[in-house]
């Protein structure tokens, strides 16, 4: 509509327009409708089994790494950009932790700083090389995800590197003890809080935050949403650019020693795939892979219904195999339900 | 003999009667002006034409035959070929893949469709091989290039939708000399343009539609007439700035600004431009296209580095690097094309109208959300933008509303010089007065306007001053006491430049 205009013509006529506003609305709340679904599905099939508070936790604890890629990848597809890489910067990440607890004995309040600081390096690269060298985002983390991983196989030998070290006296050092409690299952803070579930609620709170009440926060929107009147307002959108990639790592340096601990090990493969998750669950919670559109609350039920799916499925003995395909579909079915205007396809109405 | 009868064409949205019983008939060789404010049912009217809808009611009759046109294939059979506003034009491909684009043979032809282009670039004066590609190619090409896609199809009926809005004036000389010599052909034109004084030249017979309805057709054009019938209500002087201004202490002294052009971007390069803005003054930026007009606001902006000369602003100097440096010293540009380069569609009004003076409202580090709403809604509310409030999306909005909430955008920022690209482009004629308003009291309040518009009586109308621009350089200035002529600006304009001749 750059002159004249008409109203943009919203291709329906009236008698379809309740079937359309049901839709509309379920593109909205659709992920939290899926989030009900799976809950009904777990409790009808496995009732107490489902529904107690071991399963629910060690459910979440398993995906919560993920969950906090997740909110990176989610900063980063709002300004328009993808970012493949984050599972292999969790994998050098947890690496790096369980060889700062073996080798150096590391506190683990000392360890999660410089996970973070690797993770932050490695996305720091992928920013650069996607704002400063135009490289576009896929190719560059694409290219992230390889390097990184190789790095990630070379310093560890191909060899896993267990968390639960034990000191002369047989028993774990006090470090490695500390260690557990970043997600060994069973090890809770304060004998009451598993810090997993902790740190992912407390991650998606303040990117929620910094997203919706910082000018931050703003200009991310703003850069995913038209980067050439972003910048025209004078946003610095290459500083956001780096920005994005730069939390993005460091959010997956922050999920490595979750990782570890929860595997009690560092592999050399820890992450590999996790990527995919992380994208699922914010397309999944409404993020648009054109950039600008999307918001953490959604990326948080999104991983929230991949980690209800992975336990009610394997509660019920479904295959790894059929596991893949369900999360396939349901990725599908999560899109289709936010673009209410591909149903017209059904009513044979008119595309314009 | 009548090539095309529309009868009792109705249309309606959700909410919205779009068209009511509206009829008109097209005779060959005939140029019909469709007139009517944003929402009149203009674009509504010709859609249904062109097959963009599926559904409506009425008939319609080409050569006196009903023709049933329920998608655009339909269209096309029955030689209809509409130009729409936005342009569609794949910028990737070149201009030969472009014309002959979902009509190719199996295997390419490269050679006759690139011999078949540059014939039709010829015909309408386009200087362009047909290998170059869409996105090298400036607006206004692309205008044009539109047109040719549309003779290269066997048509009847030709609907051009704002065609002249990106053009120049030479320019539209050069499409109405092609309008003329398809009418001669016994081709009929279907023509909407917000513009009044071209359908005085062009036009055979203008149609005012209002609110969806048919208002009435002359076959003379009067002006203030047409104006009333279009708007309902007499509209006064439609460029009301009075004479004065501009006598206040100098705002913005550029001294021999050279800026470098960009090979394949199509920027041309400024050369040597020298020029100064009072408080308190608009001056205008006349020139055709590709003459530096937007380039120079650009660099005004920050947005490209020269390679010589100074700027000094209030005094001080003036060495933008990014637009964000620009904006610190209280310096906005309205750009050219606001959907692309001004705002974020799919984003509501406030967060587009705060976005470059967000530092405004933060609080301890965090956006006042309340102050920002409240601040937006004030300004949204003295420009008179029609909406149901400041958290509707701006890609809902009408183009002229689109545009007052980029001018929302920009005066939050407190600016003290404004550059205008093109602000009244594409809008309806009410907008249109209000913006001009707004310059008026804007250049009242001490402020310094940089305008520069393709639309020439606009700048008379409104400038104290007008420089003109031929090629990257100013060729001319002329004072409003000077009172020149639109042949004295033209001339300037093409002062130098090799004429691309017919």
């Amino acid at each position: 509509m750059t002159a004249t205009t008409e109203p943009p013509p919203p291709a329906k006529a009236p008698g379809e327009s309740r079937l359309r506003r049901t839709f509309s609305a379920l593109g909205a709340a659709q992920a939290y409708i899926g989030l009900v679904l799976i809950l009904a599905v777990g409790i009808a099939t496995k009732g107490e089994v489902f529904l107690n508070e071991t399963n629910l936790t060690n459910a979440v604890g398993a995906f919560a790494s993920r969950g906090i890629l997740a909110v990176g990848v989610t900063l980063v597809i709002l300004t328009g950009g993808i970012d493949l890489s984050v599972g292999s910067l969790l994998g050098i990440a947890s690496m790096t932790a369980a060889m700062m607890l073996s080798k150096y004995s590391l506190e683990p309040w000392q360890i999660v700083p410089i996970c973070m600081v690797v993770g932050g390096l490695f996305g720091f690269l992928n920013g650069a090389g996607t704002a400063w060298l135009r490289i576009q985002s896929f190719v560059m983390t694409l290219a992230m995800l390889s390097v990184v991983r190789g790095l990630d196989r070379q310093v560890s030998d191909n060899v896993s590197v267990g968390t639960q070290i034990a000191g002369p006296d047989g028993k774990l050092t006090p470090q490695a003890e500390a260690f557990q409690l970043f997600g060994t299952p069973g090890h809770n803070l304060f004998d009451r809080i598993y810090y997993p579930v902790l740190a992912f609620v407390v991650v998606c709170v303040v990117f929620h935050l910094i997203l919706t009440k910082t000018r931050f926060g703003r200009h991310v929107y703003a850069v995913g949403g038209n980067p050439t009147a972003a910048r025209l307002s004078g946003v610095n959108v290459t500083a956001i650019t780096i920005a994005v990639f730069t939390l993005s790592g460091m959010l997956a340096g922050f999920a490595g020693p979750i990782d570890a601990a929860y595997s009690a090990s560092a592999d050399p493969q820890a992450g590999q795939s996790y990527e995919l998750d992380a994208i699922a669950a914010a397309v999944i919670g409404g993020a648009s892979l054109a950039g600008g559109k999307g918001t953490i609350a959604g990326t948080f039920v999104g991983a929230l219904i991949l980690t209800l799916l992975d336990n009610v499925l394997g509660l019920n003995a479904v295959s790894d195999n059929w596991q893949l395909v369900i999360k396939g579909l349901i990725v599908v079915v999560a899109v289709v339900l936010q673009r209410p205007d591909l149903f017209k396809f059904f009513r044979g109405g008119s595309r314009s | 003999m009548t090539v095309l009868t529309m009868r009792a064409i109705g249309k309606s949205f959700p909410g919205v009667r779009a068209l009511d019983g509206v009829s008109l008939t097209v005779a060959e060789g005939e140029v019909v002006a469709l007139l009517g404010e944003n929402g009149a049912g203009k674009s509504t009217l010709m859609n249904i034409l062109a097959g963009v809808f599926k559904h409506y009611e009425g008939e319609i009759e080409i050569g006196g035959r009903v023709a049933h046109i329920h998608s655009p294939k339909d269209a096309r059979r029955h030689g209809i070929a509409m130009i729409h506003q936005e342009l569609n034009l794949v910028p990737e491909l070149s201009i030969a893949d472009n014309i002959f684009l979902g009509r190719e043979r199996a295997i390419l032809d490269r050679k006759a469709m690139e011999a078949r282009t540059a014939e039709l670039l010829r015909g309408l004066g386009l200087d362009l091989s047909p290998r170059r590609l869409i996105k090298q190619c400036k607006i206004a090409e692309r205008q044009l290039i539109e047109v040719a896609k549309a003779l290269s199809q066997n048509v009847r009926v030709l609907v051009m939708d704002e065609p002249t809005s990106a053009l120049a004036d030479a320019e539209v000389r050069r499409l109405y000399t092609v309008i003329r010599d398809l009418t001669g052909h016994g081709v009929a034109v279907i023509y909407i343009s917000h513009r009044l004084e071209e359908l005085e030249e062009i036009a055979d017979r203008v149609v005012v539609l209002r609110d969806g309805a048919y208002i009435g057709e002359r076959s003379e054009v009067d002006r203030d007439e047409l104006i009333q019938m279009m708007a309902g209500r007499p509209l006064g002087e439609l460029f009301p700035r009075a004479d004065g201004g501009g006598s206040g202490e100098e705002l913005l002294k550029v001294e021999g600004l050279s800026v470098p052009g960009e090979p394949g971007s199509g920027r041309t390069p400024l050369r040597e431009i020298s020029l100064s803005v009072r408080a308190g003054e608009i001056v205008g930026v006349a020139g055709l296209m590709g003459a530096g007009r937007s380039e120079l606001l650009e660099s005004i902006f920050g947005l490209h580095r020269p390679t010589a000369g100074s700027m000094s602003l209030g005094g001080r100097p003036y060495r933008p690097r990014r637009p964000k440096g620009a904006i610190r010293r209280g310096v906005a540009l309205v750009a050219e094309d606001r959907k692309a380069q001004s705002l974020v569609l799919g984003n509501t009004i406030a967060f587009n109208a705060s976005l470059p003076s967000l530092g405004r409202f933060l609080r301890f580090g965090t956006v006042d959300a309340r102050r920002e709403h409240r601040a937006v809604e004030r300004q949204v509310n003295e420009l008179r933008v029609k909406t149901p409030g400041t958290r509707f999306t701006v890609g809902n909005l009408s183009g002229g509303n689109q545009q007052k909430v980029v001018l929302a955008k920009w005066l939050l920022t407190s600016p003290s010089l404004i550059l205008m690209d093109e602000p009244t482009r594409g809008i309806d004629v009410g907008a249109k007065a209000e913006i001009h308003a707004l310059m008026s009291s804007l250049a009242a309040g001490g402020k310094g306007v940089l305008v520069a518009s393709s639309e020439l009586p606009e700048l008379l109308a409104m400038c104290d001053r007008i420089l003109v621009l031929c090629e990257g350089r100013i060729t001319a200035e002329f004072s409003r006491e000077q009172r020149p002529t639109q042949e004295a600006i033209l001339e300037a304009a093409m002062a130098r430049q090799k004429v691309t001749t017919l």
